[in-house]
C-alpha cells in the first residue's frame, strides 16, 4: 500500500512566516554590512594554485577570478549524492537569484578529489550542470591535488572500507576568490541560498 | 449519497493516518541528478506512533542499482563523508530526518538520471510496522 505523503499542519504557518520575513528584508538595505561567510584574515592567496581544466581541453587555469567576477571553487567528486549536490544546487539557485549583470560575473570551478573516478568529460558535464561554463579542474598527479587542497586550507581523503567501497571523505567548503586571487569568503556546509546571493552582492558591492 | 460520503470519509481518514502501523512519511523528495552523476540520495521525515526501527531499503532496479541506509557526518578534521549505518531510530515521542548532510537513502548506480517531476517506489522495511513503499517526487532543490 503506498503512504501518501501528508503535508504538515505548520506548512501554512512556515509560508506565512517566509513570506513575512521577503516582504521585510525587501524593504531594507538587501546588501548585508556584514557577509554571512566567513572572512579570514589574511585571505589565503589562492591565485597561483593551477591545475589542468578538464572542460578546457586540459589547459593550465589558475584559481583565480577574471576582472570584476567572482570565481566560486569547490572541493568535490562526482559520485557525492548528498553533500556535493546539496552546496551545488544552492549555488545554481543563488547564482540565478542575482541580478543578470552579476550572475554573468559568477564563475565556478569544481575541483575532484576523485580523479581516479572521474574522468575530464565526466567531471565537466558534472561541473556545468551547476553553472553554464563551469571549469573542471582535475589532476592526475596527487601531489598538485593536495598543494592545491593545502593552499585553501582544504582536506580530503580517500578510503576503501572492508567490503570494497570507496570511502571520500572531503572539507565541504565553498570559496569566493577575486581577480587579486584572494580567498575573499568561505562558507561552510548548510548556508542558506539566500545567503550565497547575498554575499555574492556585498562582494560585488566591495569591488572584486 | 450517504453512503458515497461516508466512503470518501474513510479514505480521507486513511489517507491522512498512513495505516501502516502508525508509520507516516512526510515529504519523500530526492534531487535531480547532476549530469554524469551516477548516485542519488532520498530524504523523507518519518514518524512512528509507538516508535519503530528503519532497518532496510530497496528499489527497483529500473532506479538504481542498490539503495542503501547512509549516513553523513563530520569529522574531527572538519571533513564530510558518508557510510553506510545498519538501522535507523524512529523515536516514539520525535520523527527521524533524513535530510541534506545527514540521514539518507543512498541510490547506487542510477539505472537513468533522476529527472523533475519524476516519481518512483521506494520500499521502506521497518522492524515493527513490516514494508512500507513510498513515492519520491523527483526535484531541483
Ligand atoms: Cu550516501
Amino acid at each position: 500500500m503506498l503512504t501518501r505523503p501528508s503535508t504538515p499542519r505548520v506548512l501554512p504557518l512556515l509560508i506565512a512566516l517566509a513570506t513575512a520575513a521577503i516582504v521585510l528584508s525587501a524593504c531594507g538595505d538587501s546588501i548585508p554590512a556584514e557577509p554571512a561567510g566567513i572572512l579570514r584574515d589574511p585571505a589565503p592567496v589562492v591565485g597561483d594554485v593551477e591545475l589542468p581544466d578538464a572542460s578546457n581541453g586540459g589547459v593550465t587555469f589558475a584559481t583565480r577570478a577574471q576582472d570584476d567576477h567572482v570565481l566560486l571553487v569547490y572541493f568535490g567528486f562526482t559520485s557525492c549524492p548528498d553533500v556535493c549536490p546539496t552546496t551545488l544546487a544552492d549555488v545554481r539557485r543563488a547564482v540565478r537569484e542575482l541580478d543578470e549583470g552579476l550572475a554573468a560575473r559568477v564563475d565556478l570551478a569544481v575541483i575532484t578529489v576523485d580523479p581516479d573516478r572521474d574522468d575530464a568529460a565526466t567531471l565537466t558535464a558534472y561541473a556545468q550542470t551547476w553553472v553554464p561554463g563551469a571549469h573542471a579542474l582535475r589532476t592526475d598527479d596527487p601531489a598538485a591535488l593536495r598543494a592545491a587542497a593545502d593552499a585553501y586550507g582544504a582536506d580530503y581523503a580517500i578510503q576503501t572500507n572492508d567490503e570494497g567501497d570507496i570511502e571520500v571523505g572531503h572539507t565541504a567548503f565553498l570559496y569566493a576568490v577575486d581577480s587579486a586571487g584572494r580567498i575573499r569568503l568561505t562558507w561552510p556546509f548548510g548556508t542558506p541560498h539566500e545567503d550565497l546571493t547575498s554575499d555574492m552582492e556585498y562582494l560585488f558591492n566591495e569591488g572584486v | 449519497m450517504k453512503r458515497l460520503l461516508l466512503v470518501i470519509v474513510m479514505a480521507l481518514i486513511a489517507a491522512s493516518c498512513g495505516g501502516d502501523g502508525g508509520i507516516e512519511i512526510d515529504d519523500p523528495w530526492a534531487r535531480s541528478s547532476a549530469r554524469m552523476q551516477n548516485a542519488g540520495a532520498v530524504y523523507m521525515t518519518i514518524t512512528a506512533d509507538d516508535g519503530d526501527t528503519l532497518t532496510g531499503v530497496a528499489v527497483d532496479s529500473s532506479v538504481a542499482m542498490m539503495a542503501e541506509l547512509h549516513e553523513t557526518q563530520m569529522s574531527d578534521e572538519g571533513t564530510m563523508a558518508m557510510q553506510e549505518v545498519p538501522n535507523m531510530a524512529v523515536p516514539a515521542d520525535g520523527e527521524l530526518n533524513l535530510e541534506p548532510g545527514g540521514f539518507h537513502i543512498m541510490l547506487m548506480q542510477l539505472a537513468e538520471p533522476l529527472e523533475s517531476g519524476d516519481t518512483f517506489p521506494v520500499t521502506l522495511t521497518f522492524e515493527n510496522a513490516g514494508e512500507v513503499v513510498v513515492d519520491v517526487e523527483v526535484r531541483e532543490e
